[in-house]
């Protein structure tokens, strides 16, 4: 497992694009702390209520940089990270956990399809539970700033002819193959490279893109009954069916 | 009360400033996109805009184009406030400045509530 870093080119999770990406990314959950706090100051009985979003504000910012050094670590020391049997419906289950109190922040409802028995898959469970959180959170935050959009994630699973499939989705046609394409080109030289899908610098997108490729999987716009997302697909691992 | 029309796609910023503005007397309506933003303008006429120019589909700079093009919101004064950082705006300040009515440039990370309501107000006397 692992790529060759020098096959990674420019686009590698080591590239300053992605890390200029990062710090615009971050610059939001700390003008959001200064602002929470600001009001907070103004207004005593909203304390509690605000210290809680501040709270998850500063731990969603914290992921971000943990998923990107997941990243690093994953490229420079494939050797580490153990491609195991993992549970696609545990991983999407977990991720979800994670992503429950920044989707409460935003307004969004998570909905979790992991109905159906898929079987273990080959990857490394804390890379892929990391990209598909990176993913979430990346949509989490841009849902509400779409026109037309219900305001839930499904994070979902489905077996398709190429193998499981795990991912985001959402209720908008925004979220496409094309977007993700042109995102990628334009990561290089652009500040909001995925401008149709999100407001930010869709750095979390970026870190879950990388962070796959250094597993050697792919992250691609992908459909789940009538809703559009982004995911990987997986594939079966016969070796050991045996898992929790 | 002066209605202010307010261009912020993220959510939390987005009750954040309304909080904010609200406090300091003003009515405030938030857009979360470009489109959105002119269809509010259109339902109630803003005294003022303060606009991110980052937003998904179509900029902020596409939306003061096709806002300018109406005349009746000619006058109206707005403040872009953004992430984008002056030194990508240098180029196209005079473009916004003189053609586009943009009576003020602030850089989000840089500017609290306090200095953001004080520019708001520095524009429009406040009708409580």
């Amino acid at each position: 497992m692992g790529r060759n870093i020098k096959d990674e080119g420019e686009f590698s999770i080591l590239s300053q694009q992605l890390l200029l990406s990062i710090a615009e990314e971050l610059k939001m959950p700390l003008i959001q702390i200064a602002r929470l706090s600001e009001n907070n100051r103004a207004n005593e009985l909203k304390n509690e209520i605000t210290n809680t979003v501040i709270q998850e504000t500063a731990s969603s910012a914290l992921r971000l940089i943990d998923n990107y050094i997941l990243g690093v670590r994953l490229t420079l020391e494939p050797q580490n990270f153990e491609i195991e049997a993992v549970s696609v419906s545990s991983v999407l289950y977990d991720a979800g956990q994670q992503l429950e109190a920044i989707a409460k922040n935003y307004g969004v409802e998570l909905e979790l399809n992991i109905a159906g028995k898929f079987g273990p898959v080959s990857a490394n469970k804390q890379g892929l539970q990391a990209a598909l959180v990176s993913l979430g959170a990346a949509l989490i935050e841009a849902l509400p700033a779409l026109d037309n959009c219900q305001l839930k994630l499904h994070l979902a699973t489905h077996r398709s002819r190429y193998g499981v499939v795990a991912g985001v989705y959402a209720d908008t046609k925004q979220i496409s193959a094309q977007a993700l394409k042109t995102g990628r080109k334009l990561q290089l030289s652009s500040r909001q490279p995925l401008m149709n899908l999100t407001h930010s610098s869709g750095a979390g997108v970026f870190i879950a893109d990388a962070i796959l490729k250094a597993m050697d999987l792919s992250l691609m716009a992908s459909r789940h009954h009538s809703l559009y997302g982004i995911g990987t697909v997986l594939n079966p691992n016969h070796q050991l069916q045996l898992i929790p | 009360m002066n209605n202010l029309l307010l261009v912020e796609p993220d959510y939390i910023l987005g009750n954040e400033y309304k909080t904010g503005l609200e406090r300091a007397g003003w009515n405030v309506i938030i857009a979360k996109s470009a489109q959105s933003a002119i269809t509010a303008a259109d339902k109630v006429y803003p005294d003022i805009v303060i606009l991110e120019i980052q937003l998904i589909e179509h900029s902020g700079i596409e939306f003061l184009y096709e806002f300018r093009s109406y005349p009746e919101w000619q006058q109206i004064p707005v403040i872009i406030q953004t992430q984008v950082p002056p030194s990508e705006f240098f180029e196209s300040w005079d473009l916004l400045k003189n053609e586009l009515g943009v009576v003020s440039y602030l850089y989000k990370p840089h500017v609290n509530l306090k200095k953001l309501i004080s520019t708001a107000n520095s524009y429009i006397a406040i009708k409580m």
